[in-house]
């Protein structure tokens, strides 16, 4: 049996353009995937509303995530209180135009929401994003 | 061009085909490449609605923190007036809202309220929510989408 790679009359050459065609496939399923594993990952329902914006930015924004037992991530990171409002400093100071939406469950405590707005707000931020389902 | 010269010539898969490789039986484009982009972009857009037809967003005013008033002061925060503060607070399992009328209202007859409200006649103001610490999120955000359905801005406390 012929072998591919010997080629035979085909001057032992390998087609290459579908292998090709395969991974690139391949790469941006994965690179989707991930994108949305950070925010899923947490699984947190956020709240139905009625209302919203539906915007497309160009550049990520920082996202937080509260969950219902008030743990906190950073982009799908998990991260302390005590280091939140360092971090958000930090980012804000190196991208002064970076927006923060806040995916909050929509059975959290909002005493647990409140210490993640106020730590946003004392990095220098005076708007959030709340992230919402799009409800009926 | 004799079958003798043709069957001599090496093949060359990734060599640009020429109107000549018509002659040869393969005649027109290869479809496999174009067929292959297709399904990418195929797969792209159908994640990209996905995602986009889930979620969207309501933006918030976080109020700056008033320099001269302790942080266990009521009313410590700057806004720009007018405003309309209301507190959200549950007592007996009900969730409750003060602030909109002289009397406490149900979290449904307040959405119902600020519903009502004129869209001119709302327009500039500013709806301060002040939740208690044992109240969902969600309840945070009813209040929130019944004032964005007006176009007030809202800011969380």
């Amino acid at each position: 049996m012929r072998s591919v790679i010997s080629g035979g009359a085909h001057g032992g050459r390998v087609n290459v353009t579908p292998m090709i065609d395969v991974v690139m496939v391949l790469i941006i399923f994965y690179l989707l995937v991930g994108q949305l594993a950070i925010d899923r990952r947490t699984e947190i329902k956020a709240p139905i509303t009625a209302t919203g914006i539906v915007e497309t930015q160009e550049r990520d924004p920082i996202t937080l995530g509260v969950h219902r037992d008030g743990s906190l991530t950073l982009n799908g990171e998990g991260i302390g209180l005590a280091r939140l409002g360092g971090e958000l400093t930090g980012r804000i100071l190196r991208d002064p135009t970076l927006a923060v939406r806040v995916r909050a469950d929509r059975g959290a405590p909002f005493g647990e929401v409140r210490p993640v707005l106020r730590a946003v707000r004392e990095a220098g931020i005076d708007q959030v994003e709340l992230v919402t389902e799009q409800g009926p | 061009m004799s079958e003798h010269a043709e069957s001599d010539r090496p093949h060359r898969p990734l060599r640009r085909r020429n109107i000549v490789d018509g002659s040869r039986g393969h005649f027109g484009p290869t479809m496999t490449p174009m067929v292959d982009v297709v399904l990418v972009i195929l797969i792209f857009f159908m994640a990209s609605t996905t995602i986009a037809g889930r979620e969207w967003f309501l933006r918030a005013s976080l109020p700056e923190p008033h320099e001269n008033m302790p942080r266990e002061e009521g009313s410590r925060f700057v806004l720009p007036a007018p405003m309309i503060r209301v507190e959200v607070f549950t007592r007996n399992g009900a969730v409750l809202v003060n602030g909109l009328q002289d009397r406490e209202l149900l979290i449904h007859e307040a959405v119902s309220v600020i519903g009502g409200l004129d869209d001119s006649a709302s327009e500039g103001i500013v709806l301060l929510i002040v939740g208690a610490d044992d109240i969902a999120f969600a309840e945070i955000m009813r209040l929130h989408d019944a004032a964005s359905a007006i176009s007030m801005r809202v800011a969380i406390e």
